[in-house]
């Protein structure tokens, strides 16, 4: 690992990754997330939409990411938005739910104050759906990297997915390993530095 | 001021309220009593526009408030901010509301920690800073002590007598309307009708 860091090697395959799971999950966060709220919010949408939810739900990874690059392309465009794609049912059925179980005490209480749209989902709706945006995102992240990897193994030419394929067919094991610790360094650095404070700063209010 | 025409409102198949006609002047007070689940907080829902689905017609002014059975506060936002953000009511305005309730050494703390009966107050203060044309009262004084419950009906009276607004309030205490000074309509029956309160014998 230490000489895989020395050579630049794995920081360029480290950094190759981690935008390409950046990516993917801003635009499965928003594009799910956006999905969810209008599902849960309204009723006829989810009706129409839920069958294709469970559909889009259950297909395997793996055919959504050779479909894309049959389609797209072996391009990057195609690599992130087949991650994002296997993504956004998951995000948008976490937060519809969350959606459903807003308070509709608090949508009386914007409604009779006239509070403006931008003003309700920032201070009263969106408050009440971060523990589900949390969970959403945690789950979200460490499923979209292992995915990130299947796309890179199948169809990219740099990132920790691409060594690893390299590597696996060298027989080396042990820069299997490497890349792989290194990653999950770094996404364990992501989780402490960045999503835990947001957690926290989130449910102040709780603690108080 | 406040015009309703209420042919029936129902949940369901069940009729809970029948015909209604009833006017509301400006600055004019009214209490509207009855049991509980006779569909008191349902009329006031109604005439709040809180409800549309019923029969009949409503005229009401732009600005109303509302203080709910239930506080009603944004537990994530500051009491300060609970004013502040949902009535669009500067600082100045946010503190004099707070102090008139007597809340003033409270603005920064979130309604989480504050008691049941200072998050009423702080709803109070809320409804005050929206300055309403017509506040609605659900039930303001109920699941509070008997101390608490006066504290909070004279300090209701104390303010509305400041200003000008119209009040509609609901409640099962005929006590409440005769220290707001209501005018004291019944509400009963099944579909329930509204009629002019028979002072007690």
């Amino acid at each position: 690992m230490i000489k895989l860091t020395v050579t630049g090697d794995l920081l360029f395959h480290l950094w190759a990754t981690l935008w390409r799971v950046i990516a993917a999950f801003v635009l499965a966060m928003s594009i799910g997330g956006a999905l969810g709220i209008l599902l849960g919010r309204r009723k006829t949408l989810d009706r129409w939409f839920d069958i294709w939810v469970i559909v889009f739900l259950n297909i395997p990874a793996l055919v959504t990411i050779v479909l894309c690059y049959l389609w797209i392309g072996l391009t990057e465009v195609a690599a992130i938005t087949a991650v994002a794609l296997n993504k956004i049912p998951m995000v948008a059925v976490i937060l519809r739910d969350g959606t459903r179980s807003l308070n509709p005490a608090f949508d009386d209480m914007a409604q009779v104050f006239e509070m403006e749209t931008r003003a309700r989902y920032r201070h009263v709706i969106l408050p009440q759906l971060a523990p589900f945006f949390a969970s959403a995102a945690r789950t979200g992240v460490a499923l979209i990297w292992k995915i990130v990897l299947v796309v890179e193994f199948l169809g990219r030419s740099s990132g920790i997915g691409f060594k690893i394929h390299l590597n696996f067919q060298l027989f080396d094991v042990a820069a299997v390993l490497a890349y792989a610790c290194a990653f999950i360094i770094v996404m364990l650095g992501v989780e402490f530095a960045l999503l835990k404070p947001l957690e926290t700063r989130a449910n102040r209010w709780r603690a108080a | 001021m406040i015009h309703l025409r209420l042919v029936s409102k129902s949940f369901g198949q069940q009729a809970v309220l029948g015909g209604i006609d009833l006017k509301i002047k400006a600055g004019e007070r009214i209490a509207v009593l009855g049991p509980s689940g006779i569909g008191k907080s349902t009329l006031l829902r109604v005439m709040a526009g809180l409800d549309r689905d019923f029969e009949g017609e409503i005229a009401r002014p732009a600005r109303i408030a509302y203080v709910f059975q239930e506080p009603t506060l944004l537990p994530w936002r500051s009491v300060a901010a609970n004013l502040a953000l949902t009535t669009g009511a500067g600082d100045g305005e946010v503190e004099a509301a707070l102090a008139a309730v007597g809340l003033s050494e409270h603005v920064a703390k979130y309604p989480g920690q504050l008691s049941l009966g200072q998050q009423r107050r702080a709803a109070l203060a809320r409804a005050l800073c929206a300055r309403p044309e017509v506040l609605f009262l659900d039930e303001p004084f109920a699941s509070l002590d008997e101390t608490l419950a006066d504290e909070m009906r004279g300090l209701v009276a104390r303010l509305i007598d400041d200003s000008d607004m119209a009040v509609v309030l609901a409640t099962h205490a005929r006590a409440d309307a005769v220290d707001l000074g209501a005018r004291q309509m019944q509400l009963a029956g099944t579909p329930a009708r509204l009629e002019p309160a028979l002072p007690r014998t």
